[in-house]
């Protein structure tokens, strides 16, 4: 490799065709789904399958005649697709067995396996791995597989299963808090999704317990011409601790497929909620053919006084990303922060940011944005930061740089102030800039290819970030950086 | 070119269109007691077009001030900064909306745009929107914005040495407001200064 004239169009032209998203096979599953399309009937069939109480039902079919009344927001620094919702299939699952209802197909296993979630939990226990300390809850398409870990969590008073089950098993719980953070109206995509949710994780640790692993969400989208919908919630109730993560992958396809999911957080007095996301949907590929739409609504509350939610992603996947992770800052003492790694390429669009909502007195809140676009991409940070008449001595700061490689992309910022309180303080700043050449050639003289000091470069431009996620997380967020950037950079 | 528009009281362009080697320095004042809503776009549309923007507004009533700035980078090679200042109270509402657009192949711009804000009162709003659009990467961009109080150590500091309270507190202000201040004809500034009590 040249080390000192690189051909930008050369390297271009030579990395895209190396481009891999390892994640883009499909499982042959045998699947039931129930018919395309998007009507009060197939929410009572989705309703139905799931064998849910009336009350949700009627939640769904509020929410549905609400969604149908809301146009679809414009407002996103986005090329979107014109998303025809009623060629979607809402509800696909993995058949199971007749004969043996409770065992996990072989197949799915499998799939589970070569993305490296751990869905044995008797090699784990036995020893045969190392790290033990992540309890999973896999959902492929529109139901949750398996959850690890249930009975060592049930011990300490955790419930860590699948949305369905906990509306079985735990309806007054459910009933409590869905939809307390994010309404059903909230916006089109959380409405939709009130309206069509299929399996998501519940989540629920009582007071004073300090959750003994990592919980994790893996999603899976397997079939082909759906939609994924899923709705996790998730407690803290008082002085708990938790970390949490979530990652998911998808097909490689021609087609867009919709992701729209709802998060909500429910964070009481003294509690300490950590939520990660590696992102990793399938990007299209290198011309901008298919990918995910992922149309994301996450929402926490710090509902009492000294309560703390952390929120820190990496996203590197999806075609179209629109999401705004956000804390309400109810109680008195309340922290919140935003960490982001949001990376484009080829002809990804990414309008993706926060909200922090300051209610409370001493409320805190910090936001670290980092933007990568390279390729074709755009990529866009949007936020906002309220103080309210009542948020007294409350302070937030937030970074937003922007980091673009090559000249064909684009790096956006759309932050909004609002401050109605005189004793608050608001300070945002943000840079956009190149690598420079001097940083370049640095790493060249010393023997380090293009490519590697790219990576390198930006790998150290998004660590502040980074070092915030779970070791598990931390090394696969650093290898999607550069598994991302490739074909990107000269 | 250097120029002082108050507004309310002199005519504002809706367009500035700057060509090659043109400097424009440009300083907005918004008195107390104005009303306004501006809007204001500058074209910078050949290389070596600089502009020097600065804005002063200090609404301590119930004044409704917006002002939107648009600075578009439709060439390479200029550059542009721009610095707002404002003390907004009372039961005021202050808005600023500011753009800074970079289009394709504006390579080597470099625009740098600030607003700072003080709140006075605990009616009073203030919203900043300082935004970036950028299409080109061998570009040097930033902003910054924030919103917050006068500051009660130094407050202390000027009353522990027989400065009194109301005293102390306008000098604050002045401190805060004089980087653009310092920009407008004595007449004006002392009209703003007086106002500030």
């Amino acid at each position: 490799m040249a080390i000192f004239a690189i051909d930008m169009d050369e390297l271009l032209k030579d990395l895209a065709a190396q481009q891999e998203y390892k994640q883009g096979f499909v499982t042959e599953v045998e699947q039931e789904f129930v018919p395309k399309g998007l009507n009060p009937d197939i929410i009572r069939t989705i309703s139905r399958i799931k064998e849910e109480p009336s009350w949700l039902l009627q939640f769904r079919l509020d929410a549905f005649e609400k969604w149908q009344r809301m146009t679809p927001p414009a407002w996103g620094h986005l090329e979107m697709p014109e998303i025809d919702y009623q060629d979607i299939i809402y509800y696909a699952a993995p058949k199971r067995n007749q004969d043996r209802p409770k065992e996990i197909d072989p197949a799915l296993m499998e799939t589970f396996d070569k993305l490296g979630i751990p869905l044995r939990e008797r090699e784990v226990l036995a020893g045969v791995k190392d790290r033990s300390d992540v309890a999973v809850d896999a959902v492929f398409d529109s139901v949750s597989v398996t959850t690890t870990f249930r009975k060592t969590l049930s011990e300490k008073g955790i419930i860590f299963c699948s949305f369905s089950e906990a509306v079985r098993e735990h309806p007054d719980l459910v009933r409590k808090y869905l939809s307390s953070v994010v309404p059903a109206g909230d916006n089109y995509f959380a409405a939709l999704n009130s309206a069509v949710f299929s399996d998501g994780s519940f989540c629920y640790i009582p007071k004073g317990v300090v959750c003994p692993m990592e919980l994790s969400s893996y999603f899976r989208i397997n079939a082909s011409g759906t939609g994924q919908f899923e709705r996790t919630l998730i407690i803290a109730d008082e002085g708990s601790r938790l970390s949490y993560m979530e990652g998911c992958t998808a097909p490689m396809r021609d087609e867009n497929q919709l992701h729209a999911a709802v998060v909500e957080i429910v964070v009481e007095k003294d509690a300490d909620v950590k939520y990660s996301t590696v992102q990793n949907w399938y990007p299209g590929d290198a011309q901008g053919r298919g990918g995910i739409l992922n149309l994301v609504t996450k929402r926490g509350i710090c509902k009492g006084s000294g309560s703390h939610l952390s929120w820190t992603q990496v996203e590197t996947g999806s075609a179209i990303t629109w999401k705004y992770p956000s804390t309400i800052l109810l109680g008195d003492n309340s922290s919140s922060e935003f960490y982001s790694v949001a990376m484009t390429n080829n002809y990804q669009q990414a309008d993706t940011g926060t909200k922090m909502i300051h209610i409370g007195r001493n409320t805190r809140s910090r936001i670290i944005s980092k933007g990568i676009s390279a390729g074709h991409s755009q990529n866009s940070y949007r936020g906002l930061v309220r103080m309210n008449p009542g948020a007294a001595n409350s302070r937030n700061y937030s970074q937003c740089d922007s980091l673009l490689i090559g000249s064909q992309c684009g790096a956006h910022t759309f932050p909004v102030i609002h401050n109605s309180c005189p004793s608050a303080m608001v300070e945002h700043e943000a840079t956009t800039s190149k690598i420079s050449e001097d940083q370049l050639f640095y790493c060249n003289q010393r023997g380090i290819p293009g490519e590697d000091a790219v990576g390198l470069i930006v790998n150290g431009y998004a660590k502040e970030v980074l070092q915030r996620l779970p070791m598990e997380f931390a090394v696969e967020a650093q290898k999607l950086l550069s598994v991302s950037l490739e074909g990107a950079v000269g | 070119m250097d120029k002082v528009l108050v507004i309310g009281r002199d005519s504002v362009p809706d367009r500035i269109v700057l060509g090659g080697g043109e400097n424009l320095s440009l300083t907005l004042a918004v008195l107390p007691g104005t009303d306004c809503d501006l809007s204001l776009e500058i074209d910078l549309d050949a290389p070596g077009a600089s502009l020097d923007l600065a804005g002063i507004f200090v609404c301590r009533g119930s004044e409704n001030v917006s002002i939107n700035v648009n600075v578009r980078h439709n060439s390479g090679s200029c550059i542009s900064t721009q610095l707002f200042k404002g003390i907004a109270g009372g039961k005021a509402r202050a808005r600023f909306n500011g753009l800074i657009y970079v289009a394709p192949d504006s390579q080597k711009t470099k625009a740098y745009q600030q607003c700072h804000t003080i709140l006075l009162d605990g009616d009073a709003v203030v919203e900043a929107r300082p935004q970036l659009e950028i299409y080109a990467d061998d570009v040097e961009c930033s902003h910054g914005a924030t919103s917050g109080y006068l500051n009660e150590d130094e407050r202390f500091y000027m009353q522990s040495r027989g400065i009194p309270v109301q005293d102390a507190r306008r000098l604050q202000m002045i401190s805060f407001l004089s980087a653009v201040a310092s920009r407008l004809p004595e007449e004006l500034r002392q009209q703003i200064y007086d106002s500030l009590s």
